[in-house]
């Protein structure tokens, strides 16, 4: 068993782990990050997409508005990258009480949320596709925000700090000495090894998976109640502004434009099992109503993706389990030490993606007066690794870059204008990676075609580059191939469809996938 | 860049956001028939092909224009016309474009060469003088600095007689009029510089047994469209609208002016965005004569006792006539004469689009998409070729040195109807 | 008026032009763009899976159940009209015999039963013991000759034999300036005697053993033979290998088809979509074409709707899931797309085999089986009964279902 040895474990590569390690690393923890798959590949993958205002919990939670305003700015400055300034606007539509806008405009007010109230002529002008019987619009400062980017920039920044960041590492044991958590035992699933961290800390970081990682350290089991949401990515952007409805919220009231693509979101169902996460047929139709009643013929758009997320709500005994929305989305910590009489463990839930530096700060916080320590937090003070320049992320950096590099360089992803030079540097760094890995991080097959043009050529060049060998990369292939599939089948109508025609006619017709030699064990990371 | 440039922009990039053509960009399934179609993209890799700055960068548009290589795209419409799905890709680029000239500034070339009236009407009366200037190679090298239109670039013959003067010197017809009334819509090179064509036009309706109208008529503002400039080619083209109209509200355009007529028929509403009623009367009213004379064919009422023309004849299909969607006509009609052999040249384009083949950064690959045509020309008949579309023909006459016709000119031949002049 | 108006340039709709102007009909072909051959492999496969492998077509084709396309034609007609096809094209442009499939190495080195190809491409047949030198273009994306010539070693012909590959690449721009040209832009530049000279000099310098010279078929557009040229350089065999579309020999076969079509007289109308039809006494009168400018109306004694299928959009699925066929609201073997949507990929999709169903004579039926109009008929991807992709059926299909109306209108039909 490979042995390693450091300060703090922490469990999970969402925007909560991430955030922590890079957080007690810049305090000058020995910090080592482990997540059972990639990063990015739960909850912070799996949103719409939004770098919230604060506008959203103007009326319904005050104390989320404020942090949310703040952190937003925060967030524009340090991962500058990540972030599109898109604006945002709460509009009233022709059936929504208008009388809620001025609670939403008081709620603004004392929580120190910018909002402006602007004609509806303006918001036409500048939103066209908006239904014209909108009755009142509220500006505020709405981002969209790439929750890949955002951990794989805190992962860079982490590890320039000295954090060590594992991911395809399962934990299978937390080992104890007594009342103190001693080491986690992972197992290295691409290494095929047992992996043992010693440790005089534990941060539970996973999220939805949160209660099946406080179980295996003896504790009581915490209870996480996911609450799952669906959202739909559009094939374009139908909106350039973040468009929320001003109501109290509630399911399907918010569309984002986030890189090439508009994001419908999203309902909120309890769930039992976050890694079994439906995309039921009637949540599609119940998203689709809801985008045509803020954008007229949004129907007849285009969808090119669904996925389903699961919030990781820790159980709270002011509200009822089957009502989620109404529970605090502020963060909960638990202190094993007083819960369980185990030392050196919390488990962290709840939270927001905007807000996942300052939750990171008030953990690590917590781990400080545990340890008795005074480690001051930096990290709203530094640029994480390739957004120093503060530049913020606009939809036509990639056709800008092509533009001048075009003619130097193959373009693998058409759609998402990927180009091989940025394939093949990312493939280098991680060449244990699979497709989707590399996926999440370049975007390949995540425009129009779902990979249809990009897959075979990106399995191809992988295989050239000697990364791998034809059958790894046959079966990376069929793999994505896969995985791409779960978010299509549910949306499957439209122009989609002739789409997912034409895919099949590549894959299965001309290149005939199917009937490549399999290997006997399906490749499956 | 000028406040008003941005202004102006910006208007136009909020318009194309919530257009018909931004929309169509979700038909796009990325299947490559536009790009192999594409007749600029195999002739320099300057020109990143229809699909990439059309539906694929549109999704990346957001106001600032960052990909100045759209200005490559020649605007002649095969993109569009060969998708299978529908995607308004040509329309798309236009609009990408406008975009961008608005934010730049459109150079004094563009505007210049978009006044097909003015230059018409400002040519006529002195036209020995005006083609001698424009035949005079120092004087071209003068206008290929000052102005950006290449030395060598096709330039129209200006005539002595402009089709409205010889209308009114003309005598009376003597044969009576059978079929009723249609307006004829003549285009800026039937009124000005090929004047000869129009009135062939003209004699062949009336021989098969119409009233012609012609009304006063000016330029239908697809040049101004094809250089971004789209206030001035949205007042054009409505003025055009009301003149055509005020011959009546009824009666059958018919015109010799092939890209003019997809101009009326759709591509001022497609592209400019004009949707006036006046306009969707002249479109749906209005057909390209080879059109017209096909449409009496199918319905048996066209008369074919065309006397036998001997000879192989090279016939080339305009982009903006194909754009119409109405087949090929001219060499369908062509094929009725007897002895007649029609060869389809089978290329996409001969490069000029309108303008595009005078500016001089773009001539050379304007000479380069045609050249497969101009070769085919000769290889088939070096004395006489058609085409149904002025511009067209000025390119291949001047690339080839074939004559270069409009195909009523041979049916008013096969109809015996004599030379015309 | 016409006596047929075809509509839809896929390889069913060009067929059914060229079978009806050759008994000297006078045809319409109406398309919106110019069908489905370039996004095809320029092969005619009859039947290539059922699901398993199929190595004497005309068997398999004769054992259909009676929900497929085929069933109603029989293995002889599909013979007989893949047969005319390729003697129509001549043997420069497809070669074969329906009775027997090739099995030709695919753009990822898996071997794809066909019945007819082109002849650069049968000396890729996978035969037991056959080695082939893989060789890739830097400059071209769509083929990873690594992928290819690693899963080539790694599979077993048909026969039980194994297999052997080897890979190079050659860096060779097809023009100068340019890092990322499409295979068309190779097609191109090899319709140049010379650059496909120096083409196979480069290919020869670094092809390593191997019975079989494998390459991207980019082996010239409008230039037919160029393989052989490439031959005579190398000394060995060549084999060229489809690439996914833009697919140059899918373009030499619909150019082909095309001018023929054309020459025989037929009048080609592109650039707009049939939307809908005008009904005449016992059938159709005629068919309206968004014309720019307006409707224009198609009149013929006849009409054959070729149109493809969900890949065109001809049949469509709306956002609630109900499937329909836009043009004629013919009847389809389903209405709702939702339970004939697999949630795992790698399988049937049902979805796919979902079209119009047909009489013997071609013509859609309604649920009684009774014909829909009497002068309607269809080929092709709109038919109902074939996952045409997965189980390599759509050429022949295409083909035969086109003969098939064809003759019913001229009355050649046994």
């Amino acid at each position: 068993m490979k042995r390693l040895d450091t300060d703090v474990v922490i469990i999970g590569g969402g925007s909560t782990g991430l955030g922590v390690v890079r957080d007690a690393a810049m305090r000058g923890y020995r910090a080592v990050l482990v997540e059972r798959v990639d990063l990015g590949q739960g909850t912070t993958g799996r949103f719409h997409g939004l770098l919230h205002s604060g506008g959203r919990y103007v009326v319904s939670d005050p104390g989320s508005a404020t942090e949310c305003a703040e952190e937003n700015a925060i967030l524009r400055r340090i991962q500058a990258g990540a972030v599109e300034d898109t604006g945002g606007f709460f509009v009233t539509l022709a059936d929504d009480d208008p009388a809620y806008a001025d609670k939403f405009l008081a709620g603004a007010a004392a929580t120190g949320v910018p909002a402006t109230e602007i004609s509806v002529k303006e918001a036409l002008r500048r939103e066209p596709r908006l239904d014209p019987r909108i009755k009142r619009v509220i500006e505020v400062a709405d981002g969209s925000v790439d929750g890949w980017q955002l951990v794989w920039g805190a992962a860079r920044s982490a590890m320039a700090h000295g954090a060590q960041v594992l991911t395809y590492h399962r934990v299978t044991k937390i080992e104890r000495d007594g009342e103190r958590v001693a080491a986690v035992i992972c197992r290295d699933e691409k290494g095929g090894e047992d992996v043992r961290i010693d440790c005089t800390f534990v941060l539970n970081c996973a999220g939805p998976w949160a209660g099946q990682i406080s179980s295996m350290a003896g504790a009581r089991e915490v209870a996480v109640v996911p609450g799952r949401g669906i959202m739909i990515a559009m094939n374009h952007r139908l909106v350039n502004t973040v468009i929320n409805r001003c109501v109290y919220p509630t399911d399907g009231d918010i569309l984002v434009p986030v890189h090439t693509v508009s994001i419908i979101g999203t309902t909120d169902i309890h769930e039992t099992d976050p890694d079994h996460l439906p995309i039921p047929h009637a949540e599609v139709q119940q998203m689709l109503d809801a985008g045509e009643a803020m954008i007229p013929g949004f129907r007849k758009s285009r969808a090119l993706h669904a996925w389903a997320g699961s919030r990781p709500l820790i159980k709270d005994s002011r509200v009822s389990v089957d009502d989620t929305r109404h529970m605090s989305r502020g963060m909960a910590v638990i202190d094993h030490s007083q819960t369980d009489g185990l030392a050196g463990m919390l488990t962290i839930g709840g939270g927001k993606l905007t807000t996942y530096r300052l939750m990171a700060e008030h953990i690590v916080d917590a781990m400080n007066r545990q340890l008795g320590e005074e480690r001051p937090c930096t990290t709203a003070d530094e640029e994480v690794p390739g957004s120093e320049d503060r530049r913020l992320y606009t939809v036509t950096h990639r056709l800008h870059d092509r533009e001048a590099d075009r003619l130097d360089d193959q373009i693998i992803c058409e759609c998402e204008l990927m180009n091989r030079q940025m394939f093949v540097s990312l493939l280098n760094e991680q060449p244990d990676a699979t497709l989707d890995d590399l996926r999440r991080q370049l975007r390949l097959g995540m425009g129009p075609c779902q990979g249809g043009f990009c897959a075979a050529r990106a399995a191809g060049i992988a295989c050239s580059e000697q990364a791998i060998d034809a059958e790894r990369a046959s079966g990376l292939l069929r793999l994505f191939l896969k995985h791409r599939w779960i978010g299509i089948w549910p949306i499957l109508y439209g122009q989609q469809v002739r789409q997912t025609a034409l895919d099949h006619w590549i894959f299965n017709g001309t290149l005939d996938v199917e009937h490549l030699p399999q290997p006997e064990e399906e490749i499956v990371r | 860049m000028s406040k008003r440039q941005d202004e102006r922009a910006k208007e136009l990039r909020e318009r194309l956001n919530n257009e018909l053509q931004r929309m169509s960009l979700d038909m796009c399934v990325k299947c490559t028939i536009c790009e192999t179609s594409c007749p600029v993209a195999p002739v320099t890799p300057l020109f990143s092909g229809p699909k990439f700055v059309g539906p694929q960068a549109e999704r990346f548009r957001d106001g600032e224009s960052v990909d100045h290589s759209v200005d490559y795209c020649s605007s002649c419409g095969t993109c569009s016309v060969v998708c299978p799905q529908g995607v308004h890709v040509a329309e798309l680029n236009s609009l990408a474009r406008a975009v961008m000239k608005a934010e730049q500034g459109v150079p004094v070339r563009d505007q210049l060469i978009t006044q097909t009236v003015l230059m018409g009407k400002a040519m006529t009366p002195v036209a020995p003088i005006a083609n001698a200037v424009l035949d005079n190679k120092l004087a071209r090298i003068a206008m290929e600095k000052i102005v950006g239109v290449h030395r060598d670039a096709p330039m129209p013959t200006a005539r002595t007689q402009s089709l409205h003067s010889w209308l009114k010197k003309r005598p009376a017809r003597t044969k009576p009029a059978t079929r009723g009334s249609v307006v004829y819509f003549h285009g800026c090179a039937g009124g000005y510089f090929e004047v000869d064509a129009a009135k062939k036009a003209i004699e062949v309706l009336e021989h098969i047994g119409y009233d012609v109208i012609v009304p006063e008529q000016g330029c239908c503002g697809l040049a101004e469209q094809s250089n971004g400039l789209f206030e001035k080619a949205s007042a054009s083209v409505r003025k055009l609208d009301e003149q055509l109209r005020s011959a009546g509200t009824d009666l059958p355009i018919v015109s010799t002016a092939g890209s003019c007529t997809g101009m009326l028929k759709h591509e001022a509403h497609e592209i400019l965005g004009i949707h006036d009623p006046e306009l969707l009367d002249v479109g749906t009213r209005i057909r390209e004569i080879s059109e017209f004379l096909m449409e009496l064919y199918e319905a048996d009422e066209l008369p074919t006792d065309f006397r036998p023309i001997n000879m192989r004849l090279p016939y080339h299909a305009p982009c903006q006539v194909k754009s119409q969607g109405m087949g090929t006509p001219a060499y369908d009609l062509l094929r009725l004469i007897p002895g007649l052999e029609v060869i389809d040249s089978n290329v996409t384009c001969c490069g000029i689009a309108g303008t595009y083949g005078l500016k001089k950064e773009k001539y050379e690959i304007a000479q380069a998409v045609g050249k497969p045509l101009f070769d085919m020309i000769k290889d088939t008949n070096e004395g006489l070729a058609a085409c149904d579309t002025e511009t067209c023909r000025w390119q291949i006459e001047k690339s080839s040195g074939v004559t270069t016709v409009h195909p009523i000119v041979l049916i008013h031949q096969a109809y015996g109807l004599g030379d015309g002049e | 008026m016409r006596d047929a108006v075809v509509i839809g340039a896929g390889l069913a709709g060009l067929t059914a032009a060229l079978r009806l102007a050759r008994a000297g009909r006078s045809v319409t072909l109406v398309t919106k763009g110019p069908g489905g051959c370039q996004l095809s492999q320029g092969t005619v496969d009859i039947l290539g899976y059922t699901p398993d492998r199929v190595t004497r077509p005309l068997e398999a084709v004769a054992a259909v159940d009676q929900s497929h396309p085929y069933s109603g034609i029989g293995a002889d007609r599909v013979a007989e009209s893949v047969s005319w096809l390729r003697d129509e094209l001549g043997p420069e442009l497809l070669v074969g015999d329906p009775a027997g499939n090739f099995h030709l190495p695919t753009a990822v080195g898996a071997l794809r039963p066909t019945a007819l190809a082109q002849p650069g491409m049968v000396a890729g047949d996978a035969v037991g013991g056959r080695t082939y030198a893989v060789v890739g273009v830097r400059q071209l994306k769509d083929f990873p000759a690594d992928l290819v010539a690693g899963n080539l070693a790694r599979s077993k012909a048909p026969d039980g034999g194994s297999l052997g590959a080897t890979v190079a690449w050659v860096d060779l721009p097809a023009r100068r300036g340019e890092a990322d040209p499409t295979s068309l832009t190779y097609a191109r530049a090899m319709d140049d005697e010379a650059f496909a000279a120096k083409f196979a000099r480069a290919v020869a310098a670094v092809a390593g053993e191997g019975d079989v010279v494998a390459l991207p078929a980019v082996l010239g557009v409008r230039r037919l033979g160029v393989w052989r040229q490439v031959r005579d350089v190398l000394g060995r065999e060549v084999c060229e290998i489809p690439l996914p579309p833009p697919s140059v020999p899918g373009l030499r076969l619909y150019e082909a088809l095309l001018g023929m079509v054309r020459a025989a007289g037929v009048r080609f109308i592109q650039g707009n979509r049939i939307v809908g039809f005008t009904p005449g006494d016992g059938g159709i009168e005629s068919v309206t074409l968004a014309a720019a400018g307006g409707a224009r109306h198609l009149k013929a004694a006849s009409f054959i709707f070729a149109p493809g299928g969900f890949e065109s959009g001809a049949l469509d699925v709306d956002s609630h899931g109900r499937i329909s066929e836009p043009v004629f609201g013919l009847p389809l073997t389903a209405d709702d797309a939702a339970p004939l949507i697999p949630s795992v990929f790698w399988g049937p999709h049902e979805l796919f085999e979902v079209g119009v169903r047909t009489d013997d004579a071609g013509r859609p039926v309604d649920g009684s089986g009774a014909a829909v109009h009497d002068n309607l008929f269809v080929a092709g991807g709109i038919i109902a009964g074939a996952e045409r992709w997965r189980e390599k059926s759509g050429d022949g299909v295409a083909v035969a279902t086109a003969y098939r109306a064809a003759d019913q209108i001229t009355g050649g039909a046994r």
